[in-house]
């Protein structure tokens, strides 16, 4: 899809307008896309995959782990060889809302918009339901609230970042206060967050060290494809949980709802505490 | 919450991870900051692009590397680089070759606005 295409989307649909999709599975709109995904859908796919969420960051995903990789002809990686998605049951929420895109915090609060057919889609795009109905038969709603959930953290992000300044080059070396600007730097008391090469992080997933061991890839069938660096380690949910419940003595949870509940909450936490920490006057 | 009158000095390597996930969460739930508001409030989810609504400049750059039709590499701009050229309506990229310490091409700048 093109920027052009991107530009015309209009968001005129509410849950209560009329539309139906029957979607006969042909594939065409997995090609072409740029699949945006979240720690909580990562988390999702690998274990549908039975894959830790480590590896599944490695092998499928670019753009430090915010996209799914597409194969060279640009379909996305999970679509089958006889077509079909690998990872349906907990497929990201673009792809659950396709056709439609949904936006969120504007003017008119929450609204759809409707993509033209992909080229060659044989789906039927119809009146017969409504978007409500559309989206309960994609299971959408459990991803819209992580989202929103999420959106929270991202805005308690930015706010501290607005009112943070990194502290200066030679507090690294030196006692750390700015003799400059005469501010004390924020030494929070912060649960940390996880590593992004800490061993934690590399004793997760089980496939993964014996991938490692044998330098192949799990299943034998695919090579490795380049590593990329993550922008965040928040984004890696095992290793993320891993380091969180070691230090508390708790067991990672098996249930991925409740693993990411969790890893929220271990957000919370250390945004809560990078919040409360020490700071000086505007 | 904090006290939003509070400027908190963060180490760096607070602030780097801060960062880091913002951007990361930015891209992953296509969170969009509007421009006038203090804080970011629209997302959109869109299986495609990312979008670029009215008010909206863009979010990310990207630089990729190819082999006629084969993506070589992807990466992203560093968030302090991206921190740039999103607040300068001047700023610029330009790319060039060299060999040796010999300018081999330059490349036309690429202005961050449109």
């Amino acid at each position: 899809m093109s920027g052009q295409q991107a530009r015309r989307l209009v968001f005129d649909l509410r849950r209560d307008s009329p539309f139906s999709f029957e979607c006969l599975a042909c594939g065409r709109c997995c090609q072409g896309k740029v699949i945006l995904v979240g720690p909580h859908e990562i988390l999702g796919m690998a274990r549908v995959l039975g894959a830790g969420t480590t590896e599944f960051l490695s092998r499928y995903t670019e753009g430090g782990g915010t996209t799914l990789r597409t194969t060279d002809d640009s379909r996305c990686v999970f679509v089958g060889p006889e077509g079909g998605c690998r990872v349906h049951p907990r497929r990201p929420l673009v792809c659950r809302l396709y056709p439609l895109g949904r936006q969120t915090g504007g003017d008119d609060g929450e609204a759809f918009a409707l993509y033209g057919a992909h080229p060659g889609c044989q789906a039927v795009i119809g009146r017969d339901g409504t978007v409500a109905s559309f989206l309960e038969s994609q299971g959408v709603e459990p991803y819209v609230d992580w989202s929103r959930r999420y959106s929270e953290l991202y805005i308690r992000m930015i706010e501290i970042l607005g009112r943070a300044e990194p502290e200066p080059e030679s507090a690294a070396a030196g006692p750390r206060v700015d003799k400059e600007q005469n501010r004390t730097p924020l030494t929070a008391k912060a649960p940390r967050a996880p590593s992004n090469t800490g061993r934690s992080a590399r004793k997760k997933a089980g496939t993964q060290q014996s991938a490692e061991r044998t330098g192949l890839p799990p299943d034998g069938s695919e090579t490795w494809p380049a590593p990329t660096a993550q922008l965040s380690p928040w984004l890696d949910i095992d290793s993320s949980l891993a380091e969180y419940c070691a230090a508390r003595g708790l067991a990672p949870p098996a249930d991925i709802d409740a693993a990411i509940d969790l890893h929220i909450r271990a957000m919370e936490e250390w945004l809560e505490a990078l919040e409360t920490g020490p700071s000086v006057s505007a | 919450m904090g006290n939003n009158n509070q400027i908190k000095v963060l180490s760096r390597r607070d602030a780097l991870k801060l960062a880091g996930t913002a951007a990361a969460f930015c891209a992953s739930f296509g969170f969009l900051h509007r421009e006038g508001e203090a804080g970011p409030h629209a997302q959109s989810q869109v299986k495609g692009e990312l979008m670029r609504t009215h008010k909206i400049k863009w979010e990310r750059a990207q630089i990729k590397w190819y082999a006629g039709d084969t993506l070589l590499h992807a990466g992203n701009f560093p968030p302090a680089v991206l921190k740039h050229l999103q607040s300068d309506v001047n700023a610029s990229v330009q790319i060039k070759w060299y060999r040796s310490g010999q300018l081999l091409q330059s490349m036309h700048k690429i202005e961050a606005k449109w």
